[in-house]
């Protein structure tokens, strides 16, 4: 389908004819030529009579270049929309909700024809999200359709459904003026309220959407694994998908962990894609995405939910026999294995393991040794949970040291409660309070303390009480502990002093202290009575975005309900937890937008988007009259030839293989010789200088040592290999541009694989420290700042740099009181009194300072040195230093550390001497 | 005419510079009487000394040399030995047609008859024959470097003149030798009858017909409108190549009947093109004054 918009121009064809007559009236016109020769042509007659008038095929050539002219002038379109048509108010509805974002580029272009339509007719348009807020006017903002063209590019899908229903319900409060409507809906859900109250203001047009939908459901863990529902918007034909689980990857960079490849069968609308992965991979994991869909429906955040946590049970009278029943670990075992990897083993091989949570059942003190381990377990992020029970109880009270691994001190003896030879009765549990990490847990009333350890009274135990008794006696205490934490139920893991491990009070304990997993989501019952900081939220396309700026929430809104602008998909924390939360619930089904009024007109997206063909037919009008230009260039004689152009062809296939060719050489040379580099700054008197320089240190090094570099090489970091060159010298000059992302990856990479940058500032460090104030400084500060330079030091009188080839005190260039700045040791250690490095094998990456050390290098290719150094003998001198200089540092960037070896040499001796 | 007159002379004696001296033939010696450098054996009027004789009556007496006439009673009067030059007229054409060269980097007709003009000219005073460059203000003969100086800036002032050269007519003067340098593209009027008058004349002549390769070749196609140089006469084709036969015919006819023209009166006739070497052209024409 063919429409225009300008029909009026065609009539312009009708001169083709006209146009026709004339070019062959007119023959191509001659070209004017001085030649001395002339006069024995005159009188001669051209013997062929060729035809006076221009080559039909010229002609015809001419003709359609002036018809696709006329014919883009008129404005074809492709599949062209019916316009609007109409006239008076247009409403465009959008839902843009996460089921637009897979094709939000389609809707808004969509949106910019209809409002370039309306533009046309002169309309009045209001456009309207319906995932933004409702109105706080009572009328509908319609302005002319041109205010909104530039506002379309902003728009932006929201990362949860759209509020049909409130539109609906504040378009029937507040009735408006006759409007017509267009609804870009996301074609999923319910339309009838929508679409009847749109229909009583005028008539309406719905547009469906363009690609059926995919979305996840939140993930479950399964025998095999990691469970994730995959929803489609319709059955009909097989669609194969593939899950990207995203997170930590082992070398410590945001990256896809697994992948998984599923299949829709034709008829299935919804399949369980099983992630198979190795637990240790799949405790990574922080999202799972849809390959090749982009939107919030297509993600499932993951939390600790999904995590197995490797859990240590430690019991010192696991070994002794006993009913399995009163066994101090059979319940946390029963409560957690469905959930966690559990190990039971010594304490030793059980620090061993790693394991996210160490458990004691009664444990007694232990013995310093293993405090210590513990301690450091703890420290290091582990959790402690212990239970009480009678050697506990009997371990402790007042006159011991208190045990460092109780989270409160503990009196002797504890208590009991309800048995035959006392008053009291068993105590039931105080609601938890609202900072214990288990607040909003209901406390069953069947949950009865029989017996418990009793908290020494202090002015800060109630900060460590987690949970407590009716009477306000401590049942659970806990206290942080470096990057861990130690937990303590006053109570056993057994039903012996309490009911507590029988109900499912205890398993929903674990969860929230984080030592079993929920097995899934986080539950209602996990998020009630806590508020909730958005920590990080999805948008409309499925990306994390920072949620620092939105408001907490409120546990009980996080839990129910669908997800809206204030409860955004996203991360949460609270205390010391963090929820993910999922854009769409596990019962969620994606259905075909129903229940539109009758009345309402549906409208696809169509296959074709509206394509103006203006641009592509004047594009062959120009080609055609380009190559009009070489034919009459034929016609008339003054085509030299093919051969020019296929010698021009040739010319240029040759510079791109001969491009590429060049760099073939240049990495052959640097690879099969020693080459020194510079990186070109771009002032072409800097880089002279810098060639001069390394020139000039080549030429030292050939003399005086066996290292013999080939010319300098000069390194565009843009565009040339670096990997292949050991050292390479950095001036740094005012006008330096700053280094593109491939640049710097490219060295980062350089200085992580062993090679050397000597940066140079140049002004002998005037402003004091690099980057301290001088020009040149800030501009070394700005590129270094994109690079992964380590903590840099001014150098130690002991660096291997002092004595790799010379014995150097001070490193002078053409300036002489710079400092120089390495890389700042990291791990010294000292043997034997001498200091000895063994940091990334002992060579810094970067070596910085402002000597100008090329400028004292430099010499002119008769071996005389270009710049003056100093005053006389000092200066020569000091020019003498600056090339020990250069000597040192090409030394130490070839041998690395080799001469800080020497530290071993009397113990090497003493072994030899035996 | 873009080179300096300096420039011309420094050109023109590199290439002369390989030349040995050449004696000019001076068959016409009678006719073309003038002090030059070449001893005939006999007394005449020359520069250097022959032999006394006794002075006669009738001789003048500012003809007896006082000295040798002191050592003795008798008179004696010193002669001097007879010398003649020859002397070679140039004729280099100047106008607008000779400025023209095919193609970039190819020395234009001008500039190549020029050189060659200069050349022959810096050979033959250095043998101490005299030159004479007609048309111009050094047409009288004449010998040394300023002769030279003097042709080289009549060459380089000579303004582009007209379409197409057209010979100067012999006058009174009469010249051992007349080089003849032009592209001989003008109508035959302008050519012919002047060159019979020169050869009427008497003495030697050589004909150089310098051409540009394009004017031998006529390499063009399609629709092209010739003109002359200064666009006074143009000629219209549809399809140039088509004629390229027609024109070399019409060529080679000019070209024969100048060579024929040399052959009647004993002349020299060559046809050089820019792109070959000028020094051929100039060895030819050495040889050709020496053939005598």
């Amino acid at each position: 389908m063919i429409g225009f918009l300008f029909p009026a121009m065609l009539l312009a064809l009708i001169i083709l004819p006209v146009l026709w007559w004339m070019l062959r009236a007119v023959p191509p016109s001659p070209s004017h030529r001085r030649f001395p020769g002339v006069r024995l042509l005159l009188g001669l007659k051209d013997p062929e009579s060729t035809p006076k008038n221009t080559p039909w095929w010229l002609l015809l050539l001419r003709l359609a270049a002036i018809g696709a002219a006329i014919v883009a002038f008129a404005e074809p379109v492709l599949n062209p929309r019916p316009t609007t048509g109409g006239s008076g108010r247009l409403l465009v509805l959008m839902d843009a909700g996460w089921a637009s974002a897979q094709d939000w580029d389609a809707r808004q272009q969509r949106l910019s024809e209809i409002l370039a339509g309306a533009t046309r007719d002169n309309r009045n348009v209001s456009v309207r999200l319906l995932s933004d807020p409702l109105p706080v006017d009572s009328e509908l903002a319609f302005t002319a359709a041109q205010d909104w063209v530039g506002l379309v590019a902003g728009l932006h899908p929201a990362p949860f459904a759209p509020d049909r229903q409130g539109f609906a319900a504040w378009l029937a409060a507040h009735p408006q003026d006759p409007f017509e409507t267009i609804w870009i809906s996301d074609g999923l859900g319910q339309g009838d309220a929508l679409s009847s109250v749109l229909l009583e203001q005028g008539p309406v047009s719905v547009v469906g959407a363009q690609t059926p939908r995919l979305a996840l459901l939140p993930a479950q863990l399964s025998e095999d694994g990691l469970s994730v529902p995959v929803l489609r918007e319709r059955a009909g034909q097989a669609q194969p998908v593939t899950l990207l689980a995203n997170g930590p990857t082992p070398e410590g960079f945001q990256g896809v962990l697994w992948r998984a490849e599923a299949e829709f069968a034709p008829d299935e609308t919804r399949i369980d894609v099983t992630l198979e992965m190795p637990l240790e991979l799949r405790n990574r994991i922080g999202s799972i995405t849809v390959l090749g869909v982009h939107s919030a429906g297509a993600v499932m955040l993951a939390d600790s939910g999904l995590q197995r946590r490797k859990v240590a049970l430690y019991s010192p009278r696991r070994m002794e026999e006993g009913p399995q029943l009163v066994s101090s670990l059979f319940f946390l075992r029963k409560a957690l294995e469905p959930t966690a990897e559990v190990i039971e083993a010594g304490l030793d091989d059980l620090l061993l393991a790693a394991p996210d949570v160490l458990v004691f059942a009664d444990v007694d003190r232990l013995s310093p040794e293993e405090t210590a381990k513990v301690l450091e377990f703890v420290q290091n992020g582990g959790t402690l949970l212990r239970f009480a029970g009678p050697r506990l109880a009997a371990g402790t009270g007042p006159g011991m040291a208190p045990d460092p691994l109780l989270p409160v001190p503990l009196r002797a003896g504890g208590r009991t409660l309800g048995g035959a030879m006392t008053w009291t009765t068993p105590k039931r549990l105080r609601p938890f309070p609202e900072t214990s990490p288990f607040a909003g847990l209901r406390t069953p009333d069947e949950v009865e303390i029989r017996a418990q350890v009793l908290a020494q009274p202090g002015p800060d135990l109630p900060e460590h009480v987690m949970a407590a008794l009716e009477d306000g006696t401590p049942l659970v205490t806990g206290m942080r502990m470096g990057a861990g934490r130690i937990i303590l139920f006053h109570v056993t893991a057994n039903a012996e002093w309490s009911s507590l491990p029988l109900s499912g009070l205890f398993v929903d304990m674990l969860s929230r202290l984080s030592v079993s997993a929920g097995g899934g989501a986080a539950e209602v019952d996990d998020l009630l009575g806590q508020t909730w900081a958005p920590r990080e939220v999805l948008d409309g396309f499925g990306d994390l975005t920072s949620g620092q700026d939105l408001p907490s929430v409120a546990g009980e809104t996080l839990a129910n309900g669908p997800r809206d602008a204030a409860t955004p998909p996203g991360y949460y924390t609270s205390q010391e937890r963090e929820v993910a939360i999922n854009l769409l619930a596990p019962d969620t089904v994606l259905e075909p937008l129903s229940g539109l009024a009758s009345g309402v007109t549906r409208d696809g997206f169509g296959e074709q988007v509206e394509t103006p063909l203006k641009p592509v037919l004047l594009a062959v009008a120009l080609l055609l009259l380009s190559l009009d230009i070489l034919a009459t260039l034929f016609v008339s004689g003054r085509l030299v030839g093919a051969r020019a152009a296929a010698g021009i062809m040739v010319a240029v296939l040759a510079y791109g293989a001969q491009d590429a060719r060049a760099q073939d050489d240049r990495a052959l040379l640097a690879a099969n010789n020693v080459v020194l580099a510079y990186v070109v700054t771009g002032d072409e008197h800097v880089d002279l200088i810098s060639r001069a320089g390394l020139y000039g240190l080549a030429d030292t090094l050939k003399r005086r040592t066996s290292i013999e570099p080939i010319d300098p090489m000069a390194i565009d970091l843009e565009t040339d290999d670096i990997s292949l060159v050991p050292f390479l010298y950095w001036p740094i000059t005012a006008q330096q541009p700053a280094l593109s992302a491939d640049a710097v990856a490219k060295v980062n990479a350089y200085m992580r694989n062993g090679g050397m940058i000597l940066f140079d500032t140049r002004d002998a460090q005037l402003g004091g420290g690099f980057g301290g104030g001088s020009a040149n400084g800030l501009i070394l500060q700005r590129i270094a700042a994109q690079l992964e330079i380590p903590p840099l030091a001014p150098i130690e009188q002991d660096h291997v740099l002092t004595r790799s080839f010379y014995l150097l005190e001070v490193f002078p260039g053409r300036w002489r009181d710079g400092t120089l700045w390495v890389e700042a040791p990291t791990n010294l250690t000292t043997i034997e009194g001498a200091p000895f490095r063994n940091l990334n094998d002992g060579v810094t990456p970067v070596v910085i300072g402002g000597n100008d050390w090329a400028a004292a290098w430099a010499i002119s290719p008769s071996g005389r040195p270009v710049y003056p150094v100093g005053r006389g003998v000092d200066g020569d001198r000091q020019r003498e230093i600056a090339k020990r200089f250069g000597v040192n540092l090409i030394m130490y960037v070839m041998t690395g550390n080799y001469k800080s070896d020497q530290v071993h040499v009397p113990a090497l001796l003493e072994r030899l001497g035996q | 005419m873009s080179l300096n007159s300096q420039h011309l002379r420094d050109r023109a004696q590199v290439l002369a510079g390989a030349l040995p001296p050449v004696l000019a033939y001076a068959e016409r010696l009678a006719a073309s009487v003038a002090i030059g450098v070449h001893g005939r054996k006999r007394a005449g009027s020359g520069e250097s000394f022959w032999q006394y004789r006794h002075a006669m009556p009738g001789d003048s007496a500012a003809n007896i040399d006082w000295r040798r006439s002191a050592q003795g009673d008798a008179l004696f009067i010193r002669e001097h030995e007879w010398e003649a030059a020859q002397s070679v007229a140039f004729w280099c054409d100047a106008s607008q047609s000779m400025d023209y060269a095919g193609k970039k980097g190819v020395e234009t007709k001008a500039a190549r008859a020029q050189v060659l003009t200069l050349a022959l000219a810096s050979l033959l005073v250095k043998g101490g024959e005299r030159v004479a460059l007609l048309e111009t203000r050094a047409g009288r003969p004449g010998t040394g470097e300023t002769k030279l100086q003097q042709m080289a800036l009549s060459l380089a002032e000579a303004d582009a003149g007209d379409d197409y050269g057209s010979l100067p007519l012999p006058d009174q003067r009469v010249f051992g030798h007349r080089i003849f340098i032009s592209d001989f593209m003008g109508p035959e009027d302008a050519i012919f009858p002047a060159l019979s008058a020169h050869g009427n004349a008497g003495g030697e002549g050589c004909i150089l017909h310098v051409l540009d390769p394009t004017e031998e070749s006529f390499p063009f196609d399609g629709r092209i409108i010739f003109e002359s140089m200064s666009g006074a006469v143009d000629f219209e084709t549809r399809r140039a190549k088509a004629l390229r036969e027609a024109y070399r015919d019409r060529l080679e006819e000019r070209s024969a009947r100048l060579a024929e023209f040399a052959r009647r009166v004993g002349w020299y006739y060559l046809r050089h093109d820019t792109a070959s070497s000028a020094r051929a052209a100039l060895l030819w024409l050495y040889m050709a004054i020496e053939a005598r």
